[in-house]
């Protein structure tokens, strides 16, 4: 996979939900530029072009960034707060997505600046119709920001 | 001349009955002092005692002293409330006394005869004479070693129960503080597994659906209602535990509108089937009207489900006063249930039917009760198998808003309804 051209970040520990989100997101044929992370670390390497990723450039960010909040090494809060936090990164769409409906975690993740905050519903069905509604919406209806550079835009899409 | 002699006489008889009438004074001033229980004592203007009752000696272990008084505190051995400095004479009642002020003071004595040390709470005043010169002063005391023995234990007491307090509130805090950590875990770490065996599942039977025998995709459609069910139980025990945390908002709350919208939210349970409602005037009730929303949505909806096999179900929904108490129920002509299991109606996840026959968590009374709970008040239930169930509760601070007289139609209506 071309790590330059993503549209989604996919940030989750569990291969269980990797493999149904991904399930969901192929049957709406969103998968094909997807980026899976499977902790914090990782993420922030992704999107701050560090470590095994410091050959990515800033200019093509994901469309959106799908995070998790219970993550090894880096919890996704903190991940959220470097995004929200860092101008490179900080008109990147975040959607928290999250087995947990504790208010305390929703009222951090808005404040800390999440576009927007989902339970993971049990009901695979219903955790379809979300995951399609989200695909769509951020990637297809939602117009992205324009990214700081002035670099020419929409040229490095194949 | 005579007369004059005459004159003296009289004045001599006077004389000498005054003098009589002093001595009965004198004598009725002695025996009060003497059967005082009080310490009395008097001093002049410098300081020299006068009068020093028997009580006065008792208490102190010692007698009257002829020493000057900035001698007393020494010699008597007193002390301040820091029982080791000496008084400071000067400022002694009795000194104050006889400088015309009126005070009072605790002291704590020690002496050769008082080795333990006893308290003592002295008040003087001044001793004026007809012109209100100061001639000196007087003052009177009393053993209060006990009472500081009292007021010491008390406080020490008082200090234990605060300290109590303070730990239990330690220990309440870090209670609760688990219960949310339990209830994070509960929401996040039970949930996560469920959806995926439901996911795969699912996964399962849209990928290889077609190529299982009937009886594998049956199967599998019973994980998937196993999944959907224990994720219910899972949400509805966490709005148990967050009920649990809930701070109450009581206001006046109208019951017949909260009815009526339950009525309506639960209008699909009803769908198709006939159902009579008789619901009263309900005056209005000092409640959180969130919850007791809920409570009355959980034991209509309750009423519907069990009364699902009657041909007509009958739900009544009213009030009466109970020995001076208001009393809200809601009453159906259901399948009931055997008073015999009562004790287990409002246990969490306790059911008395089984799930093939009517659908449930096992949650809906226990956040019933733990909500009438919150208010104060109290729920039960009378049932009869296969005649009906009565649940019953009352709200601590709605007794005096039930007026049966000013609404006549409430005790009409729950009339008609009794004979129904």
């Amino acid at each position: 996979m071309d790590s330059d051209v993503i549209d989604i970040l996919l940030v989750d520990d569990s291969q269980d939900d990797v493999d149904l989100t991904l399930h969901a997101l192929r049957a709406e044929s969103l998968a094909n530029h997807v980026f899976v992370a499977r902790d914090g670390e990782e993420a922030l390497d992704f999107l701050f072009c560090t470590g095994p990723h410091r050959q990515r450039s800033f200019e093509h960010p994901p469309k959106l960034v799908l995070l998790d909040l219970k993550l090894p090494k880096v919890d996704g809060m903190q991940v959220l707060q470097q995004i929200k936090s860092d101008p490179r990164t900080k008109t990147i769409p975040v959607v928290l997505m999250t087995s947990s409906r504790e208010e305390r975690d929703m009222a951090k993740g808005y404040n800390l600046g999440a576009n927007s905050y989902l339970q993971k519903p049990v009901d695979f069905e219903q955790f379809r119709k979300m995951v399609k509604l989200l695909g769509l919406y951020w990637l297809v209806t939602n117009q992205p920001p324009i990214t700081t550079r002035s670099s020419p835009q929409g040229s490095v899409e194949e | 001349m005579a007369a004059q002699a005459e004159k003296l006489v009289q004045k001599a008889e006077e004389l000498h009955h005054s003098r009589g009438e002093l001595e009965i004074q004198s004598r009725m001033l002695q025996s009060v002092l003497d059967s005082m229980a009080e310490g009395l004592v008097v001093a002049d203007e410098r300081g020299k005692f006068i009068i020093w009752n028997p009580a006065a000696s008792q208490i102190l272990g010692l007698g009257s002293a002829n020493i000057p008084s900035n001698e007393w505190a020494q010699h008597y051995g007193l002390y301040t409330e820091d029982m080791v400095t000496p008084f400071p004479v000067d400022q002694s009642p009795l000194a104050n006394a006889i400088r015309g002020k009126s005070t009072s003071a605790q002291i704590f004595v020690r002496n050769s005869n008082r080795d333990q040390g006893i308290w003592i709470e002295a008040s003087g005043g001044p001793l004026k004479d007809k012109s209100g010169t100061v001639r000196g002063g007087v003052i009177a005391f009393r053993d209060i070693t006990r009472r500081k023995a009292d007021e010491c234990e008390i406080r020490k007491l008082n200090d234990e129960l605060e300290m109590r307090v303070t730990q239990r509130t330690v220990q309440l805090e870090a209670a609760n503080q688990e219960l949310e950590a339990f209830t994070y875990t509960v929401s996040h770490d039970l949930r996560a597994p469920l959806r995926h065996i439901g996911g795969f599942s699912r996964m399962l039977i849209e990928d290889f659906g077609p190529g299982m025998p009937p009886e594998a995709c049956h199967h599998l459609r019973r994980i998937e209602d196993g999944v959907r069910r224990m994720g219910l139980l899972i949400d509805e025990l966490l709005n148990l535990a967050r009920l649990g945390r809930h701070a109450l908002e009581i206001q006046s709350a109208e019951l017949n509108s909260l009815i009526d919208e339950v009525v309506a939210l639960l209008q699909p349970d009803a769908e198709g089937r006939a159902v009579t409602w008789k619901i009263a005037d309900l005056s209005p009730a000092q409640c959180d009207p969130v919850l007791i929303k809920q409570v009355f949505q959980n034991l209509i909806a309750n009423a519907l489900k069990f009364t699902r096999p009657r041909e007509c179900a009958i739900i009544e929904i009213g009030d009466l006063q109970q020995e001076g108490e208001r009393v809200l129920f809601v009453r159906d002509n259901g399948v009931g249930f055997n008073m015999k299991y009562k004790d287990k109606l409002f246990g969490v996840f306790q059911r008395l039917h089984r799930n093939e026959d009517f659908e449930g968590t096992g949650i809906g009374l226990a956040t019933v009760q733990l909500i009438i709970r919150k208010h104060g008040g109290r729920v039960w239930a009378e049932s009869e198998v296969d005649k009906g169930t009565t649940f019953w509760f009352t709200l601590a601070d709605a007794g005096q808003s039930v007026d049966a007289d000013a609404d006549p139609k409430i005790f009409t209506n729950k009339h008609a309804s009794a004979g129904a």
